[in-house]
């Protein structure tokens, strides 16, 4: 930028005139450039370098700003020391509701604040009339505050309601597994009771068929497989 | 250090300052009239809260808030990510102005190379004032 500046004059010249002293006009020889600029095109007075155009072939030139200056060609970020606060916020997801940064805030603060006239900005444009100071109140101004007896009506109730918080419903279940003894719910002990029967199902009904088969073997009514077997082999003959 | 204190201090008096006010909400959500003394006395901590709230602005005057962190927070919105799109937006023009100076810097180092070339004279003395420039 600074170099860009000391060879086009820096502080906007007129295109035409800077055009004319970098030898970029229309009918110039290549050697017209050594000419004497045009009086029209002369420098602002008071430049150094204006003052040196006027031995030289060159006139417009500034003198070059210091290279301390700081520009957009250094990485800002890491000059004020702001790669932390950089990687903190862009190098993960930041949540995007109001109640994420503050979570112990009652009531329900993610809404916007026009709904319930609660904006800052409105406070700003209209702040509230008040005093200078704050002052305790005195016995007499607390008789304004004798509320009558009783809940409040639902409309009232906005201060308990609370945004739903995904996070305690995964801090529950982290608290069951490392908890080494669970309190039993009636829910959980039914469940086990379930699994319990689930298990047992399978070994009770094979015990079942296999007495069922002993009690077919024995019995008069049902022959057996053997004689069954024999009976079809016979019908085949 | 000491600045992270002043935070410290205000952010104390603002969370005993909520917590007030919701245990006086919770008192007046059903009311009775044996909890008439407690409202009182919540009452004027309402006021002493304010105080202390008031005195902390000695200490942060030099402190400047930008107006669009507001409107985050009026939309319900983290105010966080207002910093963060803050610091998004100076790194993308960083990079764009870094990107200007780049090629205009390439452009000179062009430009005086053909501009010796063709005015060979005009450039040496051009050169003789300005000196060699480092290449871009």
């Amino acid at each position: 930028m600074e170099n860009f500046s000391a060879l086009f004059g820096g502080a906007e010249p007129p295109p035409a005139a800077a055009a004319a002293a970098l030898g970029f006009g229309p009918a110039k020889a290549p050697g017209a450039g050594s000419a004497p600029p045009p009086a029209a095109a002369a420098p602002p007075p008071g430049e150094d370098a204006a003052r040196k155009a006027a031995s030289g072939p060159f006139y417009l030139l500034r003198e070059l700003p210091g290279t301390t200056e700081l520009t957009g060609s250094t990485n800002l970020i890491t000059h004020y020391n702001l790669e932390h606060a950089y990687n903190k916020f862009c190098g993960k997801k930041v949540k995007e509701k109001l109640s994420n940064f503050l979570p112990d805030l009652p009531g329900m603060i993610d809404l916007p604040g026009s709904h319930d006239n609660s904006s800052l900005r409105s406070l700003i444009e209209k702040p509230p009339i008040c005093g200078s100071s704050f002052t305790p109140l005195t016995g007499t101004m607390l008789t304004g505050f004798r509320l009558h007896a009783g809940p409040l009506p639902e409309q009232c109730r906005l201060m308990h309601i609370q945004p739903p918080k995904k996070k305690n419903k995964h801090k529950h279940k982290q608290s069951r597994t490392q908890d080494p003894v669970p309190p039993e719910t009636p829910s959980d002990s039914d469940h086990k009771k379930k699994k319990k029967k689930k298990e047992e199902d399978p070994e009770r009904k094979r015990k079942k068929k296999e007495k069922k088969k002993k009690k077919n073997r024995h019995s008069p009514e049902h022959p057996g497989v053997g004689s069954s077997q024999a009976s079809s082999s016979s019908s085949l003959r | 250090m000491a600045m992270a204190e002043k935070f410290d201090s205000l952010e104390e008096h603002l969370e005993k300052f909520v917590e007030n006010i919701r245990q006086l909400g919770i008192i007046v959500s059903d009311f009775q009239p044996s909890s008439q003394t407690g409202l009182n006395q919540k009452l004027n901590f309402m006021v002493t809260g304010l105080q202390d709230i008031d005195k902390c602005r000695q200490q942060l005057h030099d402190i400047s808030v930008p107006l669009e962190v507001f409107e985050y927070i009026d939309q319900g919105r983290n105010p966080q990510l207002y910093t963060k799109e803050c610091l998004e937006r100076a790194l993308a023009k960083n990079e764009q102005v870094k990107g200007k100076i780049d090629t205009m810097k390439k452009f000179k180092s062009l430009l005086i190379q053909e501009l010796t070339k063709v005015f060979p004279e005009d450039m040496a003395k051009y050169k003789a004032i300005r000196g060699e420039d480092p290449p871009p």
